[in-house]
């Protein structure tokens, strides 16, 4: 016990000292997941309101398949980008191996799905009658689905931060797709896997500290949004 | 001719819910489209509406052909706006809303300000611009939702049921509204009802819809009940307390009709006929329908008769008179 007490005692300490490491793999973790989610955002909702605004053959297949990948392991994810960017693959001459980019790619290919659905879900939960509204009056097919995802704007900021959940503390794409170089591709999973191999708990406990109150944010504003899409 | 149909067929799952023979309708005029439940106004307005595609049929809007091409219908859409029956005002304030239709036709903010605010005080809702959409009550709903159409600045308005989820006040109130944007802005307004009186009073002309089709005049007095066997006799149980002998064999659940032209009405009670309808009532309801005055009276269940206005001049009824009222059961149909 005074072992943990120890551990997490030096961790808040190094916290509270803002150690320059433990800040660099913070930033590193933040850029990453930030960028991913963003990227994902701009690929993933415009996919799901089509999905859901328009009506064709495959839809419920195309809904069954984004419905399983939900469930994909990072280490599936990262194998597959790895197999197109490695110096042998169809991207190999990119360089993108082992850098932040490389990372963001694997995270955007993780939560894509997630993004889609959720939108799906978010829309198919709003009222036909803003479509028929928003129609009536003239808006164009771009505008009405302007006016569905202002109204399913709740839904789909929780989805976004379901996203950046789940992306903030994967470890499969970040080590294998970034290589865990220290001030480069870092991120506060790796790290922590890394100081957990090493033996050395500090850190590893700071950042697990930190990846905790990240997450507890988060969960703040998810609540909040998902408070407000019931009212 | 503003709308033009010929043989338009709407299908859902196999099961046709409109099929039109001939329809037409003139610029400038109020029509009432008026059926029961289930008759098919919703989907005519929304066919009408192009936001529903037609399965099959000629179908014009200002004599152009209307091809379901999606340039097209954005150019039909901005001359036609639909008020759908329980109208839905997006998130945001009562001002925002009215706003939308003049902002996506790209007018410039200080004739959107000027007329958001004068469709406001049209629609006596001066005071609730800054209001949230979303918490206001069925009758403000339904004016704010007017008040967004007209700034559409529509050729044709079409209303789905406009006064049916609102209370007596604002049902009038709404019925003045429609006069007026007809009457000093010369929009064509269709609207659909099943208030036979509502629509005499407000519409140039009613088009009758029952079963998906156009027709000449309307059922009235519809009743459901239980078609029992009593003696030689079979009679409908209406709610329970009130039986309506019929000419049939048939039993279980039926629907009924009584004609409202061969109801006798009389102050005096009658002698039981059999093979007559008689029931006793009070009259609560006396309106004027063209050449006839259509008399409401409520025996446990709201009876509407049509009486030759000389008829009941000399007859003398009012409004509280206790009355007997009989039909022979041949002017009772069974749909």
């Amino acid at each position: 016990m005074p072992f943990i007490f120890d551990s997490l005692k030096s961790a808040i300490l190094l916290i509270f000292s803002l150690d320059r490491e433990l800040l660099d793999v913070i930033s590193v973790s933040l850029r990453v997941s930030i960028l991913s989610t963003l990227a994902a955002g701009i690929t993933g909702i415009p996919m799901g309101l089509f999905i859901s605004m328009k009506e064709f053959a495959a839809k419920r297949f195309v809904i069954t398949i984004l419905n399983t990948l939900l469930a994909i392991p990072t280490v599936v994810v990262a194998l597959i980008v790895y197999t197109f960017i490695s110096r042998k693959g169809m991207l190999g001459s990119f360089n993108l191996l082992y850098t932040q980019t490389a990372i963001i790619i694997g995270q955007v290919i993780l939560i894509i799905p997630i993004l889609a659905t959720y939108t799906v879900s978010a829309i198919s939960r709003i009222d036909d009658r803003y479509r028929k509204t928003s129609l009536t009056l003239g808006a164009s097919g771009f505008q009405t689905a302007l006016v569905i995802m202002r109204e399913a704007r709740f839904s789909l900021v929780a989805a976004v931060i379901i996203a950046f959940g789940r992306v903030i503390a994967e470890v499969g794409i970040s080590m294998m797709l970034g290589g865990n170089a220290k001030g480069f591709t870092r991120t506060m999973t790796t790290a922590m896997a890394l100081e957990y191999d090493k033996g050395e708990f500090v850190l590893s406990v700071a950042l697990g500290i930190v990846l905790l109150l990240i997450s507890f944010f988060v969960n703040i504003i998810l609540n909040y949004f998902q408070g407000k899409s019931r009212v | 001719m503003l709308y033009k149909i010929k043989k338009l067929v709407k299908q859902y799952d196999g099961r046709k819910v409109l099929d039109i023979e001939s329809l037409n309708i003139k610029k400038g005029s109020v029509y009432g489209l008026l059926g029961p439940n289930g008759a098919g106004k919703t989907t005519l307005l929304e066919i009408l509406a192009f936001i529903l595609k037609a399965d099959e049929g000629e179908f014009y809007f200002n004599n152009n052909p209307v091809q379901y091409k999606n340039s097209d219908l954005l150019k039909f859409r901005k001359k036609v706006v639909l008020v759908q029956q329980h109208p839905i005002l997006f998130t945001t304030s009562v001002y925002r809303n009215i706003e939308f239709p003049l902002k996506i036709r790209k007018v410039p903010k200080p004739k959107r300000d000027k007329t958001v605010k004068e469709l406001l005080e049209m629609v006596d809702m001066s005071s609730f611009g800054s209001a949230a959409g979303n918490t206001l009550s069925g009758g403000e709903t339904q004016r704010a939702a007017i008040a967004q159409a007209l700034a559409c600045f529509p050729d044709v308005i079409l209303l789905d049921e406009p006064t049916s989820s609102v209370d007596i006040e604002n049902r009038a109130g709404i019925e003045n509204i429609i006069r007026k944007i007809n009457r000093e802005k010369g929009i064509t307004v269709l609207f659909t009802s099943h208030d036979m009186l509502q629509s005499s009073r407000i519409s140039d002309e009613i088009i009758y819809v029952n079963n998906g089709r156009i027709c000449g005049s309307i059922h009235e007095n519809i009743f459901s009940g239980k078609a029992v066997k009593n003696g030689n006799e079979v009679f409908v149980k209406v709610y329970d307390n009130i039986l309506i002998p019929l000419d049939t064999e048939r039993k279980g659940q039926v629907r009924i009709s009584v004609d409202p032209l061969r109801i006798d009405i009389k102050r005096e009670s009658a002698e039981k006929k059999s093979g007559m309808f008689q029931a006793r009532g009070n009259i609560v309801q006396l309106a004027d329908a063209d050449d006839k005055i259509r008399i409401t009276v409520d025996i446990d269940i709201s009876l509407s008769i049509l009486m030759n206005k000389t008829l009941f001049l000399k007859s003398g009824l009012s409004i509280g008179n206790e009355v007997t009222v009989e039909c022979p059961c041949e002017s009772i149909q069974i749909l």
